[in-house]
Formats: structure tokens, C-alpha cells, sequence
């Protein structure tokens, strides 16, 4: 059986609140899925959901297709990092780290391996309770890694890193998907996941938004818009919207042309004289792409909700 | 995508999350946090060094015990007997039958007793037989501490008889002083040549116990009986020169009111204080092994702490994430912390009754590998056992340290203090359905006031912890980490 976490109908209630609403999702190996949605969206449930903490009241959630109360030595078929805090403030890091491969049989010598990978051998035998927030997340993933297992996730693993910090945890990412693991990461921020996420979950309040690839979605929101920069920005803007574009203008020297192909831009421009410095592609931002989607479904479910 | 990716298997070994990996797991868990593993040992030291302590202060008031009358009889403090009454005897050497018949016995209760004794000395806790008849209780044939037999339910008047062939002493009555009836045999090894036998009249005190929170003063009033014997025969070689041992039980015995005369054959014989087992008597090692308390405190902290904490911060979830069955999670927590209150209770136990052993020069200590003190130092490894599984199970049901622990030291303390404030009934029913009741197992001696035996209290406490368990095993299965 693959590397997967496939969730099919999941639903959670709380009280009177829906946390989780018939949710189904697959996270596939070889790539890093980012979980996103604001705060309360129902990641964190969803996760406990998976990891067979809370009880759904409806729905199965399936770690290489078996639910997690049936996994053997569960450390070797899912490393999960839910909060990274979660530790004995009395207890070293390393002695954190023996209790649990000894409940899963794995040597003694992996946790040595872990902190390694970490980053935190100098720390290691220092109580938990002096450890930074950047440090109780190193913790918390040499935990996640400790089994070596094919599926890791991860909530809010950037939350908390310095900048050197989250350099490192998306190389770190992105190189165990490399390896063919499966890894979900949530995160409120969806600028946080710029850069490591190559599929996106996104989850408001307790559904699934949207399940597509970042390249898609970069490409949707992008749209065929090309960014041109030059000095003449009044005669490239002529002889641009003759030609039958829409332009913007985004900075002095910058135009963003929609309508036409980079390649009858710059046939254009060179026919009319008009100089210029630089075309490119116009890449939209996660966070744009993010925020067009949830303009989106926000009209949807008033839409959905008007018509119903 | 997805047909491009070779499929990542961990390289990691590993084996299922059985019981012996999760104990080795929660064991783990539990000395890898000192401040846990100092309570530990800060609670053995301080239960041992206070108990050096306070022993020698215990000796000095227990010797007063009983006012200014002579000290409990026994020498040994795991069988307190009182030996006293008046006793009036001729000395014997060799064989002797002594009969007598109670005339009429007046005073000192159902169990005051009338009847012959053949004694080794006067001496409280020589060897003896002794046979009485009681106004409420019949004919009873008493030797040591633990000879007790009951002949028939005659009262005054009847004949009594006792026979002494080498070691052997047989106890006989009779109706008519013709055809006797046999109550017992008693073999007394190490009995002299030299004996001495007559008659003797005791009776019990009146005992009224004052109970208030925390403390309890026992006043006794002495019980006074008179009996008439007449028929006296004390066959066998010897004077004729009557030794008196008078033994008043306390303060209040007034020596005028006891002695005997002799008029006409007949002997009337007034005495006080009573023959058989002292129940009243303080059990030391109870009392030494009190201690043992500050070690039940911190293992019932302690073993709250061990789940509640893990609740505190979400590591509870880690725990359930790195073993998915909560019930060989929480199996193991007990067994982790079960070895860990026995041991804390054994150790602090042996060292506080050793400390106090050592430190005392007043209080009577029994012999360390006597049954009961064996049971009472193993038994408070067992109570701390019993403790802390309630403990924790309490604190998996509730969660929260504070409510928990509350909870679990009110189930154990409280009984107990607020037994000493209500009489003795009621009390007496707290302390045998309570968890409370496990205290009973550092019990050595048998009281006035015991509730409960020690091997049924502790199986109380025990009961009380599986079902507790029982309960955080079916909540734990229900409700989300």
C-alpha cells in the first residue's frame, strides 16, 4: 500500500459547533500538501481525527490504508507533530524522545540520529522547559521523524522558526517528499507554505475549499498576464491597448498587459519603437492566488446560500 | 505524479507497542522527570526521619500509659495480655489438684471472673492455667495469651478443678462436686517443679474512651468483683502459708476495697483488674509506621500528576499517538506507578520502624520479622500501591491535577480524621467501607477500636482502586484525547 492519508467523510461536531463537515481529502507521496485555512477552519481536528485522538462522528480516515488504531508500531507508518509545546517541561529533550522508541521498539540509537538531524545535539540534554518555541519545533519534528515513517504531519511546523529556521524546515520538507514520503504540513499563512507546498488542501470552516496543485493554482491566478517594464510607460500603454490589451499600471516602470501573448507584446513594442527593458510572465503570489479562491468561495456559499 | 514516486518504507526496526514496551515506555517517562524521582526519595527520608524522631517522644508518654499501675503484662507488644486480678495461692511442688466451689460471685460485669489458678510466680506473665466462672459468659479455661476455651454456661455456684500432672494441667466443673466434666487440657512447657495454685477473682475495666478529632484519652474505671469460694482443697505437697498477689489495674483501684478473708472455710476474695487480652494497649508499630503517610501524600500526587500532566500540555496525545490502545496505555501507567508506590511504601515502612527501633528507648517494638509486622511493613507497600492506582485513576477520569489529587486525599485522609470524632459505631462502619479501611493493614495488634482486619482493609483500598480503573478504562476508550 502507498504512503497516503486518505480521509473520506469525515465529520466532527463539538457541542453545537461543526468543526470538521464531510471532509475528503487524499495526500499523495513524492510531494508536500499544504493544509490550509484560517484559524478554526477544522485542521487541527481533522489531524486528531487521523491520528485516531478524537472520534468522528461520521467518516473513516485511513494511514496507508489502515485506520491508525490498527497500525502495529505506529511511529514507522506516521510521524505527526500536533503541538509542539506538548512536552514535560522537567523532562531532557532526549529522554522525551527514548520513551517513545521504546513504546514502538525502535533502538535507542535512532534518537540519537533524530536530534542530529535537528539540529539540536548541544541542547538535547537540557529540560524541555528552557527550550525557545524555534527549539520545541525542532523537537517536535525530530519526534515526527523519529520512526522513519513514509507519511509525516505536521501542524504548524514554520509557526514560531526564525528565518534561518524556516529556510531549513523547507528543505527539510521538501527533501523527505524527494524521498517519497507523504507530507502534510497545515498552516494558517499560506505565505508560509510558499515555496514548499506543491499541493494545496484548502479548508474553511470545516469543508474542503479547494484540492488542487500550486502550479495550477499560480497558473489560474495568474491568468495569461505578462509584466512588461519600461521608461515609456505612456507610449507603451498606446500602442499596447491599439493592439487590443487591457493594461494596469503597477509601478512607474512597470505595466502589467493582459490580452495578448509575450511574444505579440514584444512584436508590438519593437514595431512601434517603443523600448523596454524587461517582459516576464506576471507570477501571482500564493497569498493572491489564496486570497482570489477564498473571495470565491466566500461568493459561493453566500450564492449557495441565497439560492437554497 | 503519484506513478512516478517509488513508494518510502521506514529503514527504521520497531515492534508493536505491547504491554512490556509501554511499562518500559511510561517507566521511562516517570524517572527521566527529577523532580518526581526527589519527591520520592525526599518523602522515604523525611517518613524515616521523623519517625526516629517522634518514637522516642511516644516512648516517654506510653510508659505512663495506665496511670501509676504496672506496665501491660505481656513482653511481647504484638500480644498485649494483662495477667492481673487478685490471686491467693499455696505453693506446690510436683503434682496438684485443686478443687474449690464458687459460692457466689458479685460485680465487675459479664466477664469478671471467679475460679482456680495453677501459676509458675506471681510474676505478671509466668506461665498459668486458669480456670473461672463468669456471670455472663459460663466456664471459660484461659493459659497464655491465646489459650481460650469455653467450658459450659454454668454460673455461680459450680465446682471448678484444676489437676496438675508434670506439664499437663486439665480443667474440670462439675455441678455437684461428684461427676466432673472435662473443659480442657493445657500443656504449659517449662513449668517448675515449684508452682503455686489457689484462687483468683478478676474483672475488666470499665473502660470509657473519649474520642476528639485527632486524638483519643481512654480512662479506665475499675471494675470491682467479689467471690465466696468454700471446699477449698489444695492437695499436693507444700505449706500451708498463703501468698497474696494483688494486682489493682489503675489509678482508682483502692486497696481497701479489694483483699480477701477466710471464715469458716469460706474464702472471699475482692479483687480488680482483669486476666486476658489487652485491648487497649497502643499498637508502636501503628504508631511508627504513621509515618509512612507523608510517602502516601506525595504517591498520591505523584501518580495524579502522571497522567494529569500529560492532559496539561497535550502530551497525552503523544502517548496515545505512539500506542493508539489507551487501555495498555493506561494498564501500564499502573503498573509503573503501582512499583513505584510499593517501593516507596516498603522502603519508607522497613526505615521508619528500623529508625524508630533504634531511636527509642521507651516504646516496646516487636521483633521485625514477626507476621504482623512483616504484613504491616509489606502491606504499606501494598497501601501505597493501592493509592497511587486510585490515584491515578481518579486523575484519568478528571484530568486536572488539582481537582484530582483533592479528591483522591480526601477519599484516604479524611475517613480517618473524621473517624476519630464520631463514636465508635459509626466510625467503626467508615473505616470498613472507606478506602480508609487500607490503613487497617499496618495494624500488629487487635484493638478495642478495629474496625476491620488488616487483610480485608487493604483488599477494601484494592477494590476501591480496580474499580476506579475499571471506570478510567471505559471513559478513556470514549471520550477524545
Amino acid at each position: 500500500m502507498e504512503a497516503t492519508i486518505e480521509v473520506r467523510g469525515l465529520r466532527k461536531r463539538f457541542g453545537a459547533t461543526v468543526a470538521v463537515d464531510g471532509l475528503s481529502f487524499t495526500v499523495e507521496p513524492g510531494q508536500v500538501t499544504g493544509f490550509v485555512g484560517p484559524n478554526g477552519a477544522g485542521k487541527s481536528t481533522t489531524m486528531r481525527m487521523i491520528l485516531g485522538l478524537d472520534r468522528p462522528e461520521h467518516g473513516t480516515a485511513l494511514i496507508a490504508g489502515r485506520r491508525y488504531r490498527d497500525l502495529r508500531s505506529p511511529l514507522r507508518e506516521i510521524g505527526a507533530m500536533l503541538d509542539a509545546s506538548a512536552i514535560h517541561p522537567g523532562r531532557r529533550a532526549r529522554n522525551h524522545l527514548l520513551w517513545m522508541a521504546h513504546a514502538n521498539g525502535l533502538p535507542a540509537s535512532r534518537v540519537d540520529e533524530v536530534i542530529d538531524q535537528v539540529g539540536l545535539a548541544s541542547a538535547a540534554r537540557r529540560p524541555a522547559g528552557g527550550y525557545s518555541l524555534g527549539m520545541c519545533q525542532r523537537l517536535g519534528i525530530a519526534a515526527a521523524l523519529l520512526g522513519d515513517p513514509p507519511v509525516l504531519m505536521l501542524d504548524e511546523p514554520v509557526n514560531g522558526l526564525d528565518p534561518e529556521g524556516i529556510r531549513w524546515i523547507r528543505g527539510l520538507l521538501r527533501s523527505l517528499a524527494a524521498e517519497g514520503r507523504a507530507v502534510l504540513i497545515s498552516s494558517h499563512l499560506m505565505s508560509e507554505l510558499e515555496g514548499s507546498a506543491d499541493h494545496l488542501l484548502v479548508i474553511g470552516r470545516g469543508r474542503l475549499v479547494a484540492d488542487t496543485a500550486v502550479r495550477d493554482l499560480l497558473a489560474a491566478a495568474s491568468g495569461d498576464r505578462v509584466e512588461v517594464r519600461t521608461d515609456q510607460r505612456r507610449e507603451a500603454m498606446e500602442v499596447l491597448t491599439g493592439a487590443g490589451a487591457v493594461v494596469a499600471v503597477t509601478e512607474a516602470d512597470a505595466l502589467v498587459v493582459s490580452g495578448l501573448p509575450a511574444a505579440t507584446i514584444v512584436e508590438v513594442l519593437t514595431g512601434k519603437g517603443v523600448a523596454f527593458r524587461g517582459i516576464a510572465e506576471h507570477r501571482a503570489t500564493l497569498e493572491e492566488a489564496y486570497m482570489d479562491l477564498t473571495r470565491d468561495a466566500v461568493e459561493f456559499r453566500a450564492l449557495a446560500e441565497e439560492t437554497s | 505524479m503519484t506513478s512516478t514516486v517509488t513508494p518510502y518504507r521506514s529503514r527504521v526496526d520497531g515492534a508493536r507497542a505491547g504491554f512490556a514496551r509501554l511499562a518500559r515506555a511510561e517507566w521511562t517517562k516517570f524517572v527521566t522527570v527529577p523532580r518526581w524521582m526527589i519527591t520520592v526519595g525526599a518523602a522515604v527520608l523525611l517518613s524515616v526521619l521523623v519517625s526516629g524522631l517522634v518514637s522516642t517522644g511516644m516512648g516517654e508518654n506510653t510508659s505512663d500509659d495506665g496511670g501509676g499501675g504496672p506496665p501491660p503484662v505481656s513482653a511481647d507488644p504484638l500480644e498485649p495480655f494483662q495477667d492481673r486480678g487478685h490471686f491467693v495461692g499455696l505453693p506446690r511442688s510436683g503434682d496438684v489438684d485443686l478443687i474449690a466451689r464458687v459460692d457466689s460471685q458479685t460485680g465487675g460485669g459479664d466477664w469478671a471472673k471467679a475460679g482456680l489458678m495453677i501459676r509458675g510466680a506471681t510474676e505478671p506473665g509466668s506461665l498459668y492455667a486458669a480456670i473461672a466462672v463468669t456471670p455472663g459468659n459460663g466456664v471459660v479455661l484461659r493459659s497464655g495469651t491465646d489459650v481460650d476455651i469455653a467450658g459450659s454456661g454454668a454460673g455461680a455456684p459450680t465446682w471448678l478443678r484444676l489437676t496438675r500432672s508434670g506439664d499437663k494441667i486439665t480443667a474440670l466443673e462439675s455441678a455437684d462436686g461428684v461427676s466432673w466434666t472435662g473443659v480442657g487440657t493445657v500443656e504449659l512447657d517449662g513449668l517448675g517443679d515449684d508452682v503455686l495454685a489457689g484462687l483468683f477473682v478478676a474483672a475488666p475495666d470499665e473502660v470509657v474512651v473519649t474520642r476528639q478529632f485527632g486524638t483519643e484519652s481512654i480512662s479506665g474505671n475499675t471494675a470491682y468483683t467479689t467471690a465466696a469460694f468454700d471446699d477449698v482443697t489444695v492437695s499436693g505437697t507444700g505449706t500451708s502459708d498463703w501468698i497474696e498477689r494483688e494486682h489493682p489495674s489503675g489509678p482508682a483501684a483502692q486497696d481497701d476495697t479489694t483483699g480477701y478473708t477466710v471464715s469458716g472455710g469460706v474464702y472471699t476474695v475482692t479483687g480488680s483488674g482483669d486476666l486476658g487480652p489487652d485491648m487497649f494497649s497502643p499498637d508502636s508499630t501503628r504508631m511508627v509506621l504513621n509515618t509512612t503517610l507523608i510517602g502516601l501524600c506525595a504517591m498520591i500526587a505523584l501518580a495524579v500528576l502522571f497522567i494529569t500532566a500529560e492532559y496539561r500540555r497535550g502530551m497525552i496525545r503523544t502517548t496515545f499517538m505512539v500506542s493508539p490502545s489507551r487501555t495498555r496505555v493506561l494498564l501500564a501507567k499502573t503498573a509503573v506507578i503501582g512499583t513505584v508506590g510499593f517501593a516507596t511504601g516498603l522502603v519508607s515502612a522497613l526505615g521508619s520502624f528500623l529508625a524508630a527501633k533504634a531511636g527509642t528507648d521507651g516504646l516496646a517494638l516487636p521483633d521485625l520479622f514477626a507476621w504482623p509486622v512483616v504484613r504491616a511493613i509489606v502491606g504499606s507497600g501494598v497501601l501505597l500501591a493501592a493509592a497511587a492506582i486510585l490515584a491515578l485513576a481518579l486523575g484519568s477520569l478528571i484530568r486536572r491535577s488539582a481537582i484530582a489529587i483533592a479528591v483522591a486525599l480526601l477519599a484516604l485522609l479524611v475517613p480517618q480524621m473524621v473517624a476519630s470524632g464520631l463514636p465508635l459505631a459509626a466510625a467503626n462502619w467508615l473505616e470498613r467501607l472507606s478506602p480508609a479501611a487500607g490503613f487497617a493493614i499496618q495494624q500488629t495488634v487487635p484493638r478495642y477500636d478495629t474496625a476491620i482486619g488488616p487483610e480485608a482493609g487493604i483488599a477494601v483500598l484494592c477494590a476501591y482502586a480496580a474499580v476506579a480503573t475499571g471506570f478510567a478504562l471505559w471513559s478513556l476508550k470514549r471520550r477524545d484525547a
